[in-house]
C-alpha cells in the first residue's frame, strides 16, 4: 500500500516539475527548450522513483530499492529551483549538486545498497559535503536572482571559482567511484554474472557522462547542451538496466523449471554442476559433498575441498532431512536472489545427494587405494630388509667361515681323512650358501632395486628355458614398486612358458607410452593358458591390479600366448 | 702386486687380506665405502682393486658405480668385482667395452684360494675373469639353429674357460692337455662358431661373451 502511495506521489512530482518548467520560461534560457528539459528531468524522476518502487517490493531486505527512489524524488527537488517561491527555490537550488552525488553513492552501494569499505563511505560523505557544502557557500555569493533567501555578499567573481572547484570536485569524485569499482572488478578476477554487468556498466557509464558534462561545462566546451541530453537519457538508462536485471533473474528462476527435467533425464553426478551453473547462471559454482566419515568437504572425485572464507566467494549450504548435504561455492551476487537458490537447490536435492554418494564412494575408494599401496610398500620394504639382513649376515659369515676352512686345509698337511672331511664342509657350506641365495632372491630382487629392471631382465631372459628376445625401452629407473611387479611378471611369465607353454622361443618387451608403463610377455606355445584355473595368473594379475593397472591375457590354442600388463606411471 | 680392498663385512675384509698377502700379494689399502675406495686408487695406484659391488650407504650400486669409475678414470688399475648375486646384465655393463683388466665373480669363489689369486692376478695382468655361472648361464639356452650344438663336449669345456678369461696355458692346466691341444680346440671352436680369432685372452672373452648372449 505505502508503495502505492510512493508511486503516486512520484507520479505527481513528476507532473509538478513539468508544470513548472512550463510557466518559467526563464529556465530553459541557457540549455534549450523549457519542455525538452522538464521531459528529461521527468525521465530520470519517473525511471528512478518507478524502478526503486519495484526493486523495493521485489526485495524488502535490500536497501536497494529505498535508495533508488529518494535518488528519483532528490532528482524533483532540484526542479523545486524552477520556481518562484522564495523557499521552494532556495530549496532546490540547494539541492541542485545532490543527485549526482545520489548516483555515486547508488553506483557503490550495490547491490546491498549498503557501502561496503571505509573508503566507499567516505567517498561519498566527501562528495554529498563538497556538493551541499559549496552549493549553500556559493549561494551567500548571489547571483541565482530575487528568489534566493541565502544570498548575503554579492560577488560574481567568488560565486565563479566556487562553481567551477564544485564541478570539477563532483566529476572527479565520480571517476574515483568507477574506477575503484573497475579495479576491485579486475582484482577478483571472474566475470560478474550478466544481469550484473549490464547494471554495472549502465551507471558507470552514466557516471562517466556526469563528469564529462561537468568538466565541458568548466571548459566552456563545445556541445554542451547535447552533452547535457545524452547524460539524462544515459543517467535514466540505468534504473532501467537494473529493471532488466530483475527480469533476467526471473528468467533464471525459470531455469529452475528447465532444471528439474533436466535433472528428470538422470544425468551423471559429474553433469549436475553443470545443470546448476546453467540454472544458477553462474559459471565459477563449484559443488563440494559434505563426507560425514571424514568430517570434510570433497569433490566428486573425493578430493577433499576447503571452504574458502573470503570476500570473493560465498557459501552456500544444503541439507536434506535435517542432515548436512552439500555446499554451493558461488558468486556473492547470488545472494541476492535467494529465492533462485532456494529454487535451485530444492529441486536437484536427490540428485544433490546421488551425488553425495558418489563423492562418499570415491573418497572411500581413494583411501583404500592409498592404504593398498601403504600394504605393498610396507611389505615390500620388509622384504628388502629381509634379503638384507640375509646378505649381510648369514652369507657373509658362511662365504668368510668357508675361507677360514681353505686356509685350515693349507696347514692340515697330508692327513687324507681331515682334508676329506673339510672338503665336504666346504661343499656343504657351498649348497648351503645357494639354497640362501635362492631364498633372498625370492623374498626380494635385490638387483632390480640395485640397478634396475634392464639389468635385472637380462639375467631372466639369459636364464629362461627357451631363447627370449629382450626389449627394454624404458629409460631412467621407475617406482621401486612398479620396478619388483615387473621383474616377477616376467619371472613367473617366463617360469610358466618353460612349464606349459611348450615353445620355442619367447619375448619380453618393457616400454613406456601414455602414463603407463608396459609389459609384455609373449610365446610361440601351444596357448591355451586359463586365467581362472590355478593360482599363477591370478597372482599375477594382483600384483598389476593392486598398482592400478590392469593385465591381459590372450592364449587361443594353439596360437601362443600373450601377456600384457599396462601399469600406470606418472611421468 | 699391489692390491685395494673394498668390502664392508669386516670378516670377509680381513679375511681377503689375510688370504691375499699369505699368497704373495701386497695389500695396500682396504675400506669399506666406495669414497674411500676411490681416494685410495687415486693415492696408491694398485694393480687391482677388488670392489664389493654392494656398498654402503644404501647398499644399491654404490660398488659398481665406484669401479665403473675406475675403469674410466684410472684404465691401468685393474677391477674384480665380487658380488652374493651373478647378474648378466651387471657383468655386460662391467665389461661395456672391453674385458682387458676386469673381473667379475662371485663371493663364493673366495674359498677356493689357489683359483682365486690366480684369478686376481690375471686381472692385475690385464686380462678378465667371469664367473662360470654367467658362462653357463649363457650356454645353457637352447637354439635348433645354434652352432653351439655342432662343439664336441671337449670344445664346450674349453669355450667354457675360454669365457671365463682363462688363457691357453690356463686351460691346459685345468684340463690337464698340452698347450698345442688347446690351440687346436681354441682355433676349431671360433671356425665352427664363425668368429674371426682375435689377439688378447680378454678380447677374445668379449668376443665370446657377445656372442653368446645375442
Amino acid at each position: 500500500m505505502a508503495l502505492w502511495a510512493i508511486g503516486l506521489a512520484g507520479g505527481t512530482a513528476a507532473a509538478s516539475s513539468l508544470a513548472f518548467a512550463l510557466t518559467n520560461p526563464a529556465i530553459g534560457s541557457d540549455v534549450g527548450e523549457p519542455l525538452v528539459i522538464a521531459v528529461l528531468s521527468d525521465w530520470i524522476t519517473l525511471s528512478y522513483v518507478l524502478c526503486g518502487l519495484l526493486a523495493w517490493w521485489h526485495r524488502p531486505a535490500s536497501r536497494f530499492g529505498p535508495l533508488m527512489v529518494l535518488a528519483g524524488f532528490a532528482n524533483y527537488v532540484t526542479t523545486l529551483a524552477w520556481t518562484n517561491g522564495d523557499v521552494s527555490f532556495t530549496v532546490g537550488q540547494a539541492f541542485d549538486f545532490v543527485p549526482p552525488v545520489l548516483f555515486l553513492h547508488l553506483f557503490l552501494a550495490f547491490p546491498s545498497g549498503q557501502l561496503s569499505g571505509r573508503f566507499d563511505r567516505a567517498l561519498v560523505v566527501v562528495a554529498y559535503v563538497t556538493a551541499v557544502g559549496l552549493e549553500l557557500v556559493r549561494m551567500t555569493l548571489g547571483g541565482f536572482g530575487p528568489h534566493n533567501l541565502l544570498e548575503i555578499a554579492p560577488n560574481p567573481d567568488a560565486a565563479l571559482v566556487v562553481v567551477r572547484v564544485q564541478l570539477l570536485a563532483v566529476s572527479a569524485f565520480c571517476l574515483t567511484g568507477v574506477a575503484v569499482l573497475a579495479a576491485r572488478r579486475r582484482r577478483s578476477g571472474r566475470p560478474l554474472r550478466r544481469s550484473l554487468a549490464l547494471l554495472v556498466n549502465a551507471f558507470a557509464l552514466a557516471l562517466v557522462m556526469i563528469a564529462l558534462l561537468f568538466v565541458a561545462i568548466v571548459l566552456d566546451g563545445p556541445a554542451i547542451a547535447q552533452i547535457r541530453w545524452a547524460t539524462f537519457v544515459t543517467l535514466g538508462l540505468a534504473p532501467v538496466a537494473f529493471l532488466v536485471g530483475l527480469l533476467l533473474a526471473r528468467l533464471a528462476r525459470s531455469a529452475v523449471g528447465e532444471l528439474v527435467v533436466g535433472l528428470h533425464a538422470e544425468p551423471g553426478p559429474a553433469d549436475l554442476r553443470d545443470a546448476l551453473a546453467r540454472a544458477l547462471r553462474d559459471p565459477s559454482l563449484t559443488v563440494a559433498y559434505w563426507l560425514p566419515e571424514f568430517g570434510s568437504y570433497a569433490d566428486l572425485d573425493g578430493r577433499p575441498v576447503e571452504l574458502p572464507d573470503d570476500d570473493g566467494r560465498t557459501t552456500t549450504l544444503i541439507d536434506r532431512n535435517g542432515s548436512h548435504v552439500a555446499a554451493l561455492l558461488h558468486d556473492p551476487a547470488l545472494n541476492d536472489e535467494p529465492a533462485l537458490l532456494d529454487g535451485v537447490t530444492a529441486a536437484a536435492g536427490i540428485a544433490i545427494d546421488n551425488a553425495r554418494l558418489h563423492a562418499e564412494l570415491r573418497a572411500r575408494l581413494q583411501e583404500l587405494r592409498g592404504s593398498r599401496i601403504r600394504v605393498i610398500e610396507a611389505g615390500q620394504k620388509e622384504r628388502q630388509r629381509l634379503e638384507r639382513d640375509l646378505h649381510d649376515g648369514a652369507q657373509q659369515r658362511l662365504i668368510s667361515l668357508s675361507l677360514d676352512l681353505s686356509r685350515l686345509e693349507d696347514r692340515l698337511g697330508a692327513d687324507p681323512d681331515a682334508r676329506t672331511s673339510l672338503d665336504e664342509a666346504r661343499r656343504e657350506i657351498a649348497t648351503s650358501l645357494e639354497e640362501l641365495r635362492a631364498v633372498a632372491r625370492g623374498i626380494h630382487p635385490a638387483v632390480v632395486s640395485g640397478h634396475g629392471l634392464g639389468v635385472a631382465l637380462e639375467q631372466l631372459a639369459a636364464r629362461a628355458p627357451v631363447p627370449v628376445r629382450l626389449t627394454v625401452t624404458v629409460e631412467g629407473r621407475l617406482p621401486e614398486r612398479l620396478e619388483v611387479a615387473a621383474f616377477y611378471l616376467v619371472s613367473e611369465s617366463l617360469a610358466n612358458i618353460g612349464k606349459h607353454a611348450n615353445a620355442r622361443s619367447a619375448s619380453v618387451d618393457v616400454a613406456r607410452a601414455n602414463g603407463l608403463v608396459i609389459v609384455e610377455v609373449a610365446d610361440d606355445g601351444i596357448g591355451g593358458a586359463d586365467t581362472e584355473k590355478g593360482t599363477g595368473l591370478r597372482g599375477l594379475a594382483d600384483r598389476v591390479e593392486a598398482l592400478e593397472g590392469r593385465l591381459r591375457v590372450w592364449s587361443p590354442h594353439g596360437g601362443g600366448t600373450r601377456l600384457r600388463a599396462e601399469i600406470p606411471c606418472a611421468s | 702386486m699391489r692390491v685395494v680392498i673394498a668390502e664392508d663385512s669386516v670378516l670377509l675384509r680381513e679375511g681377503l687380506e689375510r688370504l691375499l698377502s699369505e699368497n704373495g700379494l701386497e695389500v695396500v689399502g682396504s675400506c669399506s665405502t666406495a669414497e674411500d675406495l676411490l681416494l685410495k686408487v687415486r693415492s696408491y695406484a694398485p694393480d687391482v682393486a677388488i670392489v664389493d659391488i654392494r656398498l654402503p650407504p644404501t647398499h644399491n650400486d654404490e660398488g659398481l658405480r665406484a669401479a665403473l669409475e675406475i675403469r674410466e678414470h684410472h684404465p691401468d688399475v685393474a677391477v674384480l668385482v665380487l658380488s652374493q648375486y651373478v647378474e648378466l646384465g651387471l657383468a655386460m655393463k662391467l665389461l661395456a667395452e672391453s674385458a682387458e683388466g676386469a673381473g667379475y665373480l662371485l663371493k663364493d669363489r673366495i674359498s677356493d684360494v689357489a683359483d682365486f689369486v690366480s684369478a686376481v692376478r690375471r686381472v692385475a695382468g690385464g686380462g678378465s675373469a667371469i664367473d662360470p655361472i654367467i658362462v653357463s648361464t649363457l650356454l645353457s639356452r637352447r637354439r635348433s639353429d645354434d652352432p653351439l650344438v655342432e662343439l664336441t663336449p671337449r670344445e664346450r669345456e674349453v669355450l667354457e674357460l675360454m669365457a671365463e678369461g682363462r688363457s691357453n696355458q690356463g686351460i691346459a692346466d685345468k684340463l690337464v692337455l698340452t698347450l698345442r691341444a688347446v690351440e687346436k680346440y681354441v682355433s676349431s671352436i671360433f671356425g665352427k662358431l664363425g668368429l674371426p680369432s682375435s689377439g688378447s685372452d680378454s678380447r677374445r672373452v668379449l668376443a665370446v661373451l657377445l656372442y653368446l648372449r645375442s
